[in-house]
């Protein structure tokens, strides 16, 4: 989400009180211009609130049905959510102090860990980039801070640390920083995006995200029957419930795939 | 010499509001003849929208010590005696004063704001579910994160005992649920912002208790002066001198009352 958006959706809850409270205050002032139209406004308002609650909720069934991924957005954005509320305050002021009598790069990396996982992607990148700095063998270190810049979409950097990662301990996080790699160079129209990718489908098998990744990559190509085929793979129904993020990338998978005319 | 302790010295409030709404059952002679109970309650503080708009703003409070009927108290008291003295003994007395207070200022300002003007509602309910808003908010404050206490099977089945407490307002229809519902708010923010604040002052805090104070003095305020209500209007035209300001509030009034008579006609 662009830094301004993330800042408005931050303040809204606070902008929909002051509204509230300001409600009253724009009808009495209409009120002691022109009572008829502080009737009429009061009128309107309250009209347009009680359609606001079918409309909404019309409105909010019909997108499932229309655009299925919808549920799994909504799943996603919620967890994203529950992520950014659950910074344990406690520990995290606990490892700061530790910090300030022994600077170490696992503290450093813990750290910044924990700011990653509350998506407070901008604190994180002081604390881990410090971490490699302070152990450039860290493969968590380089791992995260991939994924702190991927999140903020610096890709050519993100590239650059999951690259690192890689060449530490290949195969690190079970693939992941090298799935994240993939993705970067692709983002970056990097011609390795594709090698890179179909290296990790090879060695550490699909999933939802590296199927849908894998695809857009194929498609790019000019590989259309692969990228279906990933697509396909993509798609597929889990034999167990897939995390928020996987469940996002199936679901597109599965219409992406439909507008190729396969069957998901 | 001193003397052991009792329940008094622990929740002195608790038992106040228990004795208080005890009384008002007996003066307002609870099991007499239902004529005379209904204009006792009236006259003991029942809140009609429409009296707290003509200037009984007291009854915003009275109301919330006066009950219908003998279930109606018995189940009231057994739930403030199961949330009351912990609570109270969490916040202290005056604190616990007022999240009582305010909870149930607001369960009968939301009334005012939503009802009929010659809707009668009283009961001490929405305090008490202000009561469980404050138990909410006290339990997100002890834990290491606002969520921790989700952990823990007890404070879970707080959500519970307030979800089957909504739908039974839900379902019986004499049941103000938006008493209950404003209660809860009010003790949930009252108890968040003011009465149990994080440990660490957050920079948001200042903001969010300025915020709701503005929406709780507007909302009271509304509840006292509904200017674009017909009762509100009508008493304001009633009272009025000045004849071009009568003409412009009878139009008000004839507007207010458009809605009703539109419904009227489609009958």
């Amino acid at each position: 989400m662009p830094p301004l958006l993330a800042t408005a959706a931050r303040q809204l809850p606070l902008a929909l009180v002051w509204a509230a409270a300001l409600w009253p205050v724009l009808l009495w002032l209409v009120h002691a211009q022109d009572p008829v139209a502080a009737v009429r406004l009061a009128q309107g308002a309250a009209a347009a609130w009680s359609a606001t609650w079918p409309w909404g909720l019309g409105s909010a069934l019909a997108l499932a049905v229309v655009y299925p991924p919808a549920p799994a957005f909504v799943r996603r954005a919620l967890h994203r959510w529950r992520q950014g509320l659950l910074l344990d305050q406690q520990a995290l002021l606990v490892k700061l102090g530790d910090l300030r009598e022994f600077e170490t790069s696992a503290r450093h990396l813990e750290i910044g860990r924990m700011l990653r996982q509350a998506r407070k992607h901008e604190q994180a990148i002081p604390h881990l980039g410090r971490a490699v700095e302070l152990d450039e063998s860290l493969t968590g270190g380089w791992h995260q801070l991939g994924l702190a810049l991927f999140a903020l979409h610096q890709w050519p950097a993100a590239a650059r640390c999951f690259e690192r990662a890689e060449a530490l301990e290949a195969g690190h996080a079970f693939g992941d920083a090298l799935l994240c790699f993939g993705r970067c160079l692709y983002m970056v129209k990097d011609g390795r995006a594709l090698a890179t990718l179909e290296e990790h489908a090879h060695r550490h098998g699909g999933g939802p995200r590296s199927g849908l990744w894998l695809a857009e990559a194929r498609a790019r190509a000019g590989d259309r029957a692969g990228a279906v085929a990933a697509l396909r793979q993509a798609a597929q129904k889990p034999a167990h419930r897939l995390s928020p993020e996987d469940g996002w990338c199936r679901a597109l998978a599965r219409v992406r795939l439909w507008g190729k005319g396969g069957a998901a | 010499m001193s003397r052991a302790p009792s329940a008094a010295d622990a929740f002195p409030v608790t038992i106040v509001v228990a004795i208080a709404c005890g009384t008002l059952a007996v003066l307002t002679r609870m099991f007499g003849p239902p004529e005379e109970f209904e204009a006792l309650l009236l006259e003991h503080g029942m809140l009609t929208p429409r009296l707290v708009a003509d200037g009984d703003w007291w009854r915003l409070l009275a109301a919330a010590f006066l009950h219908g009927g003998a279930v109606h108290l018995v189940f009231n008291l057994l739930m403030l005696w199961n949330l009351g003295p912990a609570i109270e003994q969490s916040l202290g007395s005056l604190r616990f004063a007022a999240l009582y207070v305010a909870s149930a200022l607001f369960g009968n300002v939301a009334v005012c704001l939503l009802y009929d003007p010659r809707q009668p509602v009283i009961g001490a309910s929405g305090a008490i579910f202000g009561l469980m808003g404050a138990a909410v908010a006290l339990n997100m404050r002890s834990g290491r994160h606002a969520f921790a206490f989700l952990d823990f099977e007890g404070p879970r089945r707080l959500f519970g005992t307030i979800a089957v407490n909504l739908v039974i307002g839900f379902l019986l229809p004499f049941v103000s649920n938006t008493a209950h519902i404003g209660g809860l708010l009010a003790g949930f923010a009252v108890t968040w912002l003011w009465l149990a604040p994080a440990r660490r002052a957050s920079p948001g805090l200042r903001r969010w208790r300025l915020a709701v104070s503005a929406l709780g003095l507007a909302l009271l305020a509304w509840s006292l002066c509904p200017v674009t209500r017909a009762d509100w209007l009508q008493k304001a035209y009633n009272r009025e001198l000045d004849p071009a300001r009568e003409a412009q509030l009878r139009e008000a009034l004839r507007a207010a009352d458009e809605p009703a008579a539109l419904r009227r006609r489609r009958r």
